[in-house]
């Protein structure tokens, strides 16, 4: 199940002052699949970095019962790795690892008691994604970028994590690609009761949430609901 | 603990020595890797960077095999020196530098000496002490080898009694030394002197025959042609030690009043304090010098040592500084990778996981790097010793001991501790940025 999100007084700036992105108010519910749009450099990325504690930022971003800007780096570090999944425009894969790996890449640095659960899982994700046995142990290098995106997916999912952020997900795919991965990633989100939120220029990604948000200038313009 | 450790063998203490020269980077790699296991993010990095990796690992290696390979080299000379010293008890010669004296007598090199007489060597040769008495005679030459005038018993002594063939039984032959390229029953007639300056022709009416050869001693006395010291008088036109009524004799006693003299004696005595006593007796202002070349050895490889301990630390501070370029050299190949170390921390992964990751792949370059060292090194110590020793005809050895461990040892902790610095500076870029690309 997913988990909700509050944010107030969220305000990030850069290092010389200059104020990145301000959002006053947001509440989400668990489970929400929420589409962000807006152009380019209006804090879409932005919004999504501070929501996974990656920034430093001051207000409240609160997932559930926890306010990761209250965390220390370390504590937030362990916050995404057991809430959160993220996912890339450019997949951001180990080009030298199989798919099996990298989508199980988490389990290097979890507790060794939860290492081969990790590893089941990813496998599962990977299969469910149509990336059946014969993809697993090829090293993602010889992968189109439907298919590594798809690992990616399966990588942010493999921790079981009830909150998914992509950063324009399907932006380096073609269409037929993007239009699989995106049913792939919609489908896995509302199945799990997943939260998902999503960067993304894509119109037809958008079109497919739950909820609309527009940032323009750093600031949340317009919040409306999806036609989905 | 002082008395704990004096209390332990030789290779405890070396093992003990390695335990803890090594026991800062194990306790360094343990805390950095508890409860992480980054090796197949390592492995992934490696490949993708194998030919500079390659790179790293040989310039390590080289510069470890350098080190050791050279302070393996040093220790092989002082005791592949010392072996060819070891026949040499007591050496009693006119005064004048102890080293030139030794030089000449243990490691054949030829010098100009004043010469003792024959009052004096009898005097030697009939101390109640004294088991051997060889006087030497130097001045010629066949080929490269040098032809040494002496007596059986000491030839005897120096082969340990291992001779091919039999001990002259005239003044017209000769043993060969193990490297002479001279077989039994070969014929030849020595020059006078030495090198391109030898009179090839002086001695032509003097041939000789081989009729033993020495096995092999490991010092410069194995490319050496020995004859009864008589020959090198006679044919230097000197008396031949004897009186002309015993003119045939070949071996002591001689005659003081027919003795040429000699530049050296080889004294051996059976008891260790007699040649204390020896040498005490035959140290003579004008008159006569006693020594022993194991102790002028010493002398110079104390003064080596210091010359050691200053090599030890600069190829110590050579192959760090390789180190610390090559850690630099990794801190830009991280650079390459920052995006994937990003991504980690975005993923959840603990800074330490970076962290490990970081210093893991720097351990496994500098690691190989030294293991491959140790190899190149003890190789390279190998090719010197059969350089030195055919240069030198010194044996020299060099198999790689506990000190080039001990320093490998010390390497790699220094090293491995130096390598958490790039480490850390990884650490501390900033992670949107580098998602961002």
């Amino acid at each position: 199940m997913g988990l909700a999100l509050s944010i107030s007084d969220l305000r990030v700036t850069s290092d010389r002052g200059r104020q990145l992105l301000a959002v006053p108010k947001l509440e989400l519910p668990a489970g929400a699949l929420v589409g962000i749009e807006g152009p380019s450099g209006a804090g879409k990325s932005t919004l999504l970095y501070a929501l996974a504690g990656l920034l430093t930022a001051t207000g409240q971003v609160r997932w559930g019962d926890a306010d990761v800007l209250r965390l220390d780096a370390e504590q937030r570090a362990r916050f995404r790795a057991e809430r959160i999944g993220m996912i890339f425009q450019d997949f951001l894969l180990f080009e030298e690892l199989d798919a099996a790996d990298n989508a199980a890449l988490t389990a290097l640095f979890r507790p060794r008691t939860e290492r081969a659960a990790l590893r089941a899982r990813a496998r599962a994700r990977l299969a469910s994604l149509g990336l059946g046995e014969q993809g697993l142990d090829r090293t993602v290098a010889s992968f189109s970028g439907g298919e590594r995106q798809r690992v990616a997916i399966a990588r942010a999912m493999a921790a079981e994590a009830p909150v998914l952020l992509a950063d324009e997900p399907t932006a380096s795919l073609d269409r037929a690609a993007a239009d699989r991965l995106i049913d792939d990633l919609i489908g896995l989100a509302r199945a799990t009761g997943t939260t998902l939120i999503a960067v993304s220029h894509d119109t037809r990604l958008i079109s497919r949430m739950d909820r609309i948000l527009t940032i323009e200038d750093g600031a949340l313009t317009d919040d409306r609901e999806g036609s989905a | 603990m002082i008395a704990f450790w004096d209390s332990l063998s030789a290779l405890s203490q070396d093992l003990l020595m390695t335990v803890l020269l090594l026991l800062p980077s194990l306790l360094a790699g343990g805390l950095v890797l508890r409860g992480f296991a980054p090796w197949p993010l390592v492995r992934a990095i490696l490949r993708r960077f194998r030919v500079a990796s390659i790179l790293f690992v040989l310039l390590i290696a080289i510069s470890v095999g350098m080190g050791i390979g050279l302070l393996a080299q040093e220790r092989g000379l002082r005791h592949g020196t010392a072996q060819a010293a070891d026949k040499f008890d007591l050496v009693i010669s006119a005064p004048g530098s102890e080293m030139t004296v030794m030089m000449s007598a243990v490691f054949l090199q030829p010098s100009d000496m004043p010469l003792l007489d024959g009052a004096t060597y009898a005097e030697i040769a009939g101390h109640e002490s004294v088991s051997i008495a060889a006087p030497l005679a130097f001045g010629d030459s066949f080929g490269s080898a040098p032809v040494i005038g002496t007596t059986a018993e000491f030839a005897r002594y120096l082969a340990e009694d291992r001779i091919e063939g039999r001990m002259w039984e005239t003044a017209q032959e000769a043993l060969a030394g193990a490297l002479v390229p001279l077989e039994i029953g070969g014929g030849f007639a020595p020059a006078h002197g030495h090198g391109d300056a030898a009179e090839d022709n002086a001695h032509a009416g003097e041939p000789l025959t081989i009729v033993g050869k020495l096995a092999s001693t490991g010092t410069p006395w194995d490319r050496a042609i020995l004859v009864p010291v008589e020959t090198v008088w006679s044919v230097h036109g000197l008396a031949n030690g004897h009186a002309p009524d015993r003119s045939d004799q070949i071996g002591p006693p001689f005659d003081p009043a027919y003795f040429p003299g000699t530049p050296a004696v080889v004294v051996r005595s059976e008891a260790l304090w007699a040649n204390y006593a020896l040498r005490s007796e035959f140290t003579r202002d004008r008159e006569t010098m006693a020594f022993f070349p194991g102790a002028v050895l010493a002398q110079l490889y104390r003064v080596l040592g210091d010359i050691r301990q200053i090599m030890s630390l600069m190829a110590l501070v050579t192959q760090v500084l390789v180190a610390a370029a090559v850690l630099l050299g990794l801190f830009i190949l991280s650079r390459l990778f920052h995006r994937q170390l990003a991504l980690l921390r975005a993923l959840g992964a603990p800074a330490r996981f970076v962290f490990a990751v970081v210093w893991s792949f720097g351990a496994v370059l500098l690691l190989a790097g030294t293991v491959l060292g140790l190899g190149t090194g003890s190789l390279a110590a190998s090719v010197l010793s059969r350089i030195v020793t055919a240069r030198t005809d010194i044996l020299v050895t060099a198999p790689l001991g506990w000190s080039e461990i001990h320093f490998l040892a010390g390497f790699i902790s220094v090293t491995l501790l130096l390598s958490l610095l790039p480490a850390a500076v990884v650490l501390r870029q900033p992670v949107v940025p580098s998602l961002r690309g």
